[in-house]
C-alpha cells in the first residue's frame, strides 16, 4: 500500500441496518498505529424497573453528520496523533442487546485513542441531534441525555 | 418563507415533520418560537426544553436576532438522546 494513501480519515455513517463491530474497527486499522480503541453502545432491556421492548432512533441526519464531523476535528486538535476515526450510529428500530452506536479510533499508542473514544461518545451525547424513544410494554418515552448541552439552561 | 422541521416529541405534538412557514426576515428566536406555537399550540408544553437549529447551527430560545432567507431550514430540537 502506498504510504500516502494512509491519510487520516473520518468515517461517519448513520444507517438503519445492523452495525458490525468488525466492519467499523477494520475501517480505522492503520499500519503505523499500534492501538485501536472501541466503544459500543448497546440497548438495555430495562429502565427504572420497566421492561424495554425495543428502542427507536431518529436523527436530523444532515446536521448530525456535521456535528459528528466537528467532533472529529476537535479530536484531532486535542490528540494530533490520532489516525482514523469511525462513528457509526444506527437509526430506526434497534432490538435489545444490538449496537446503537460504534466508535473506533486508531493511534500509534493507546492513550490517545482511548481518550479520544471517550471524548467522542461524551460529546456526541451532548451535541449531536439524534433522539431515542424507549418502547415499554404499555407506554413509551422520549429519552433525554443528561449531557444535552442546553439541559437545565432554559428552566 | 422558511422550512420548519419537527423532530421526536415536537413532531408528535405538531402532527407533522416539516412545513413552510412565513415569518419576518428579522426576528428573535423567541418570537420565532411564538409564531410556530400559534400554528401548533400543543408545542407550548415543551417550550422550556427545546432549542432551534437555524441553518444547522444551534440557537437558544431568547433575544438572539435571526436574519432569515427564503428556504432556510429551521429545526425544532427537543432534548437529544443519541449514543
Amino acid at each position: 500500500m502506498d504510504e500516502s494513501e494512509d491519510v487520516p480519515k473520518d468515517f461517519i455513517k448513520l444507517k438503519s441496518e445492523n452495525l458490525s463491530v468488525h466492519e467499523v474497527s477494520e475501517l480505522v486499522i492503520s499500519p503505523n498505529c499500534g492501538a485501536v480503541s472501541l466503544f459500543i453502545g448497546t440497548t438495555r432491556n430495562n429502565f427504572e424497573g420497566k421492561k424495554v421492548i425495543r428502542l427507536e432512533y431518529e436523527a436530523y441526519t444532515s446536521m448530525a453528520e456535521m456535528e459528528i464531523k466537528k467532533i472529529c476535528r476537535e479530536v484531532r486538535q486535542k490528540w494530533p496523533s490520532v489516525k482514523h476515526i469511525a462513528v457509526y450510529h444506527r437509526l430506526g428500530v434497534v432490538p435489545i442487546t444490538e449496537a446503537s452506536v460504534i466508535i473506533a479510533v486508531s493511534s500509534p499508542h493507546r492513550a490517545e485513542s482511548l481518550e479520544a473514544v471517550m471524548y467522542c461518545i461524551n460529546t456526541l451525547k451532548a451535541f449531536v441531534p439524534i433522539w431515542k424513544k424507549e418502547i415499554y410494554e404499555d407506554e413509551y418515552s422520549w429519552k433525554e441525555n443528561k449531557e444535552c448541552f442546553w439541559a437545565n439552561s432554559e428552566k | 418563507q422558511v422550512t420548519v422541521l419537527y423532530f421526536a416529541r415536537s413532531a408528535e405534538l405538531a402532527g407533522l415533520r416539516s412545513e413552510s412557514v412565513s415569518v419576518p426576515q428579522r426576528i428573535t428566536s423567541v418570537q420565532l418560537w411564538e409564531e410556530i406555537v400559534k400554528i401548533h399550540p400543543r408545542l407550548a408544553v415543551i417550550q422550556d426544553q427545546v432549542v432551534f437549529a437555524v441553518r444547522q447551527e444551534y440557537v437558544l430560545l431568547g433575544d438572539q436576532l435571526l436574519v432569515l432567507q427564503t428556504g432556510d431550514e429551521v429545526a425544532i430540537i427537543p432534548p437529544i438522546s443519541g449514543g
